[in-house]
């Protein structure tokens, strides 16, 4: 059988084993964590990983999932085709 | 640079919280500008094909899709209404433009009021192997079969035992395809138990206190395995069952769809009763930033028939403030928040008025 | 046990049900509704006055079964399908068991169906008798099935094509 994955980050194919080592090697947030691998910065914008990681966090430091520091989140909500701007009246 | 398209009320999202909002908002006399992302209005209406339950005043008895004609009938109606599908929004900014893409263009919005409706987006889990094809959340399944008519497959595993699970799997069953079971975390059933005794008396076993262990398969899903947790939570050694199925359906909860409220600076807390984080208000749920309204499952997931009225709550708010019915705001109001007591008086709704307690700030009157 | 399973237990169903006696005198509702949900198209869908105005709309529902002349209307209206209609008059040996249905195919009239329990145990094979549309807009058919007397609170729904056990 292959070696199984298991995913955080569908649109980055980020998987858990990843996450928890960047977490081992001291990374805290999850804004930290989206600029070394991109989880988050797909075409979901985070919505699947973010609380994932945040859990992931959470159990690490053992604080509840609500303390997490959420990342910053900025426009646009969504990835738009540079066209887009450009094409806009 | 793009024109700015001036409204009085912009409201996006047009669920039953958004649709709800542009028509009390609008019969008070202001002009109302809704974005939809989808192609058509309703939100998660559009794929419910059960009866909703509620009371007369929430259409209660009724199909959702039903009643989500009967909210776009009364935009429709509305002179005061103009609804852009298509079009999602994208960013809210310091000065209070709001920008947004529709028909691959870029658009700018300038609103005096805005309230925000995006509903909730599903929550994932992380197993081994769950990017296999075959897996999906059960409003990908929902979309599929009742706005394209596919089923998803053959033999289907579902996780979780809330409404959303039972539902899902329900119109599955209704779409002939075969649920294997329904499987539960928690030692109990979440969602109404009326719905869990039409799907055991038709002979899908409900098993609470499982979980999935893994899933397999080597190009898209075969099977999954599952498992029995104890009291702890933790997998019962030995109680593992090979389920042979080519669907695993994700219904394990909803999250706020509270990007732009993130965005727009409103002040935010993490409340678990309301699924997520949810933007903090005041009982005309008007957010900390002014002017900023939040309806429906944004502001904590919950139902739609409370969406609806928390949608026309909202929506008179936001009009009074800018002036229109001021006579009658304060009454329609009082109405409003009358009937989402009542909807929340019993043992469903007091996880919700406790978060909503642990949430509220004491925000003033608006009027 | 109800809020593990989804199966009411024997308590649960005895809370709901009428007397020997009203049951024998002919067609009554049975409403297996056993939780505080905020849910009243029951009580509007009753023209008899048998199933009690709510103060609370999160209360349970209540039925006068002396009031209830086993009309069915509730049971169409019904959106958790909970209600159920039970004749023992039918003849000595038998009784018809009223349950809504929204699978497809729909059931004829005369077809031959496998009752099950509320644990969806296969209780035999019962015919239908009569089938009644929702309408346009309700949708919600209802099955009339002629079972033994003594499976008339237990007969519940129907084996429908292809679904099986997990295992
Ligand atoms: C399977 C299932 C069964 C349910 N059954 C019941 C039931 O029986 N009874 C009941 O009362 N409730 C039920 N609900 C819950 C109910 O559907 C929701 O609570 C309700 O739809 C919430 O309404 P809303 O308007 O807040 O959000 P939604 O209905 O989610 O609407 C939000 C809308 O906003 C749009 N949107 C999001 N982001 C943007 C953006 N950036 N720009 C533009 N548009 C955007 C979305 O496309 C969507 O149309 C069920 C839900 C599900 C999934
Ligand atoms: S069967 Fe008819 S009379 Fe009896 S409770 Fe239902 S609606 Fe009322
Ligand atoms: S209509 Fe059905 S689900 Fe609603 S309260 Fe009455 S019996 Fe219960």
């Amino acid at each position: 059988m292959q070696t199984k994955e298991t995913i955080v980050c569908r649109c980055e194919d980020i998987t858990l084993e990843e996450i928890k080592s960047l977490i081992d090697q001291g990374y805290r947030t999850i804004d930290e964590i989206k600029r070394v691998i991109r989880a988050g910065m797909g075409p979901c914008q985070g919505r699947t990983c973010r609380m994932l990681i945040a859990q992931e966090l959470a159990k690490y430091y053992g604080i509840p999932v609500g303390e997490v520091l959420m990342p910053t989140f900025r426009p646009t909500v969504r990835p738009v085709k540079l066209g887009t701007f450009a094409g806009g009246e | 640079m793009p024109k700015v398209k001036e409204t009085e009320i912009l409201i996006v999202g047009g669920g039953p919280a958004g649709l709800s909002a542009a028509s009390a908002a609008a019969n008070l006399g202001a002009s109302v500008l809704v974005l939809e992302r989808d192609g058509k209005p309703g939100g998660q209406l559009i794929k419910q094909t059960h009866k909703f339950f509620g009371s007369k005043k929430q259409y209660a008895g009724d199909r959702g899709y039903q009643i989500g004609d009967l909210l776009i009938e009364q935009c429709g109606n509305n002179p005061n209404v103009e609804v852009w599908t298509d079009t999602t929004a994208l960013g809210i900014y310091e000065d209070g433009v709001v920008t947004a893409e529709g028909q691959a263009k870029h658009l700018k919005i300038n609103p005096k009021k805005i309230i925000v409706a995006t509903g909730a987006s599903e929550k994932m889990i992380a197993f081994p192997n769950n990017d296999l094809p075959g897996i999906y959340g059960a409003g990908a399944v929902q979309t599929l079969m009742n706005v394209h008519g596919i089923v998803p497959g053959k033999r289907v595993l579902m996780i979780g035992a809330g409404n959303i699970g039972l539902i899902v799997s329900y119109q599955l069953m209704q779409a002939g395809v075969e649920i294997a079971a329904i499987i539960e975390a928690a030692p109990t059933i979440g969602g109404y138990l009326v719905h869990a005794s039409k799907i055991q008396r038709a002979g899908v076993p409900i098993l609470t206190s499982h979980t999935i262990t893994e899933a397999y398969g080597d190009e898209s899903v075969a099977g999954a395995i599952i498992c029995k947790l104890d009291e702890s939570w933790q997998p019962v050694s030995g109680s593992e069952q090979d389920l042979k199925v080519d669907v695993i359906c994700l219904a394990v909860g909803l999250s706020p769809l509270t990007e732009l409220c993130f965005q727009a600076d409103c002040q935010m807390k993490y409340v678990s009763e309301l699924s997520g984080h949810v933007p903090v208000r005041n009982e005309y749920l008007e957010t900390t930033r002014p002017g900023l309204y939040v309806a429906g499952d944004v502001s904590g997931v919950e139902e739609a028939s409370s969406a609806m009225v928390e949608g026309r709550l909202a929506g008179i708010s936001a009009a009074c403030s800018l002036g229109y019915g001021e006579d009658i705001a304060p009454k329609l109001q009082a109405e409003a928040l009358a009937e989402l007591s009542e909807l929340r008086a019993g043992p469903a709704g007091q996880k919700t008025l406790r978060g909503i307690m642990n949430l509220m700030d004491k925000g003033g009157a608006v009027c | 046990m109800l809020n593990k399973t989804g199966i009411p237990t024997a308590e649960d169903v005895k809370k709901v049900s009428p007397s020997e006696d009203r049951l024998k005198k002919g067609p009554v509702a049975i409403i297996e509704c056993f939780q505080e949900i905020p849910c009243n198209p029951c009580t509007e869908a009753c023209k008899q006055g048998a199933i009690q105005p709510m103060e609370d709309i999160n209360n349970l529902p209540k039925l006068d079964f002396d009031k209830c002349n086993g009309c069915g209307v509730c049971l169409s209206r019904c959106p958790g399908l909970a209600i159920f209609i039970v004749d023992a008059s039918y003849s000595d040996t038998e009784a018809v068991v009223r349950i809504p249905f929204e699978y497809l195919p729909v059931p004829q009239v005369s077809d031959k169906v496998v009752g099950l329990s509320r644990a969806g145990e296969e209780l035999g094979v019962f015919e239908v008798i009569k089938v009644q549309s929702g309408g346009q807009k309700n949708k919600t058919y209802t099955l009339w099935l002629v079972v033994p007397n003594d499976l008339a609170m237990d007969v519940r729904s129907i084996r429908l094509g292809g679904v099986r056990h997990a295992n």
